[in-house]
């Protein structure tokens, strides 16, 4: 089959022109264009050079014309619904009753929103404190620090047997302590018990720490201590 | 902006139920209009109208200052007609045309026992037509359309309620009308 032969009937500006009645005058828009530019001047959004170019337009183009028209029309015809009151009963006061009791905030709700820092450092302080006690009290293995080698374990009992030297400090944490020999230093006994035999010789200081309390402050010393060191 | 409604807003926020009562004095008409229109039906107006305050009054301590106060909470009314409508048309579609009868649909058909507000006139015979045209409109028109014509808003102030760019409200506003003036041109009333 041959292809049909499609004409396309090209339409010189100066016939357009008069086609509208509108001899020598600038056509640019074409309708789609206008339509557009109607709708932009039902909602206010027209500028000058558009509302120029539209007028333009329609003087030239009844089909416009009369669309515009009728889009005008749309609007007064919506515009003749006329605002519909709230029915009677429904009062203002009607409507307040259905809301809920107003919410009487608590003083441990309004206190934090007024004090935000505050707030977050309790907070914070909590649970630190709810953590450092719950491993203090997790903690309780036997736990050595110092010169293992001289010293003898039987179950949670930590023995310094007689003859022997420990050399330096002895910390004992959650055991007892049975010292029958000599230490060359300090003897920590952290939640638990010491006995000293009448052979034992300590040449530092006996420290036994039995609270976490105690316990912290006796890092706090031990840390300041260090720190003046 | 209104800056009396902000300061209600405010005070309402912070426990003043009076600020709150006089926010409702202010705007129960409009949002009992804004909704009878979305959905043309007097209870489900009413409904909205009580929803939308019990938001906002729920919502205030979450109320942006910067959002004009109007704007909020016909955002508010608009979003729940949306929802009715939604739900309606999941479940039945009374704006389904009567086949072989022109131009009426189930809502003719329904016993007229349906409570017209007070505030609402009897409607002449082309106020009927033109409020039927209204209610066909697809819903994304028809929310942009009402805010625009029974609201008076700006296209800008219908972006903000609708929360969506001002070049889509002008497409739908552009469509609804274009809807609206093929469907009156067809009930030969343009």
């Amino acid at each position: 089959m041959k292809p049909a032969l499609r004409f396309i009937r090209i339409v010189p500006y100066d016939i357009l022109c008069e086609a509208n009645g509108k001899k020598g005058a600038a056509w640019k828009m074409d309708c789609k264009e206008a339509i557009l530019l109607m709708h932009d001047e039902l909602d206010g959004e027209l500028d000058r050079a558009g509302a120029i170019e539209l007028k333009r337009h329609m003087l030239a183009c009844p089909a416009c014309r009369e669309r515009y028209a009728k889009l005008e029309k749309v609007g007064a015809y919506l515009r003749s619904l006329k605002p519909v009151a709230a029915p009677p009963h429904l009062t203002t006061a009607a409507i307040m009753q259905k809301l809920p009791a107003p919410a009487k905030r608590a003083a441990w709700v309004k206190w934090p929103r007024r004090h935000p820092a505050a707030t977050v450092a309790v907070v914070f302080l909590v649970v630190m404190l709810g953590s450092f006690l719950s491993m203090w009290n997790q903690n309780n293995q036997l736990a050595l620090q110092g010169d293992l080698d001289h010293v003898v374990i039987e179950g949670r009992t930590v023995i310094v047997p007689e003859g022997e030297t420990v050399r330096g400090n002895l910390v004992v944490e959650n055991g007892e302590v049975q010292v029958n020999g000599k230490i060359d230093g300090n003897l920590v006994v952290i939640d638990g018990n010491y006995a000293l035999a009448s052979t034992a010789q300590i040449s530092g200081s006996i420290t036994s720490v039995n609270q976490a309390v105690e316990w912290l402050w006796y890092k706090m010393n031990q840390l300041i201590s260090y720190v003046a060191k | 902006m209104n800056f009396v409604e902000t300061r209600l807003a405010k005070l309402a926020r912070n426990g003043d139920r009076r600020a709150f009562a006089e926010l409702v004095d202010l705007y129960k008409d409009k949002i009992y209009h804004l909704a009878y229109r979305m959905l043309h039906n007097a209870q489900e107006a009413e409904d909205v109208v009580q929803e939308t305050f019990l938001r906002v009054y729920t919502n205030l301590n979450r109320y942006d200052d910067n959002l004009k106060f109007s704007t909020w909470i016909y955002r508010i009314g608009t979003n729940l007609c949306i929802d009715r409508l939604r739900k309606r048309r999941a479940s039945y579609s009374l704006d389904a045309e009567v086949s072989d009868s022109e131009g009426a649909d189930w809502y003719s058909l329904l016993p007229s026992d349906d409570r017209t507000p007070e505030g609402e006139l009897i409607l002449s015979e082309t106020q009927e037509q033109v409020r039927r045209a209204v209610d066909a409109l697809p819903e994304k028109y028809k929310s942009a359309v009402i805010l625009r014509y029974m609201h008076d808003m700006s296209l800008q102030e219908i972006a903000e309620v609708l929360d969506m760019p001002v070049t889509t409200v002008k497409t739908r506003v552009h469509r609804g009308r274009e809807y609206l003036r093929e469907k009156l041109e067809r009930d030969s009333l343009l």
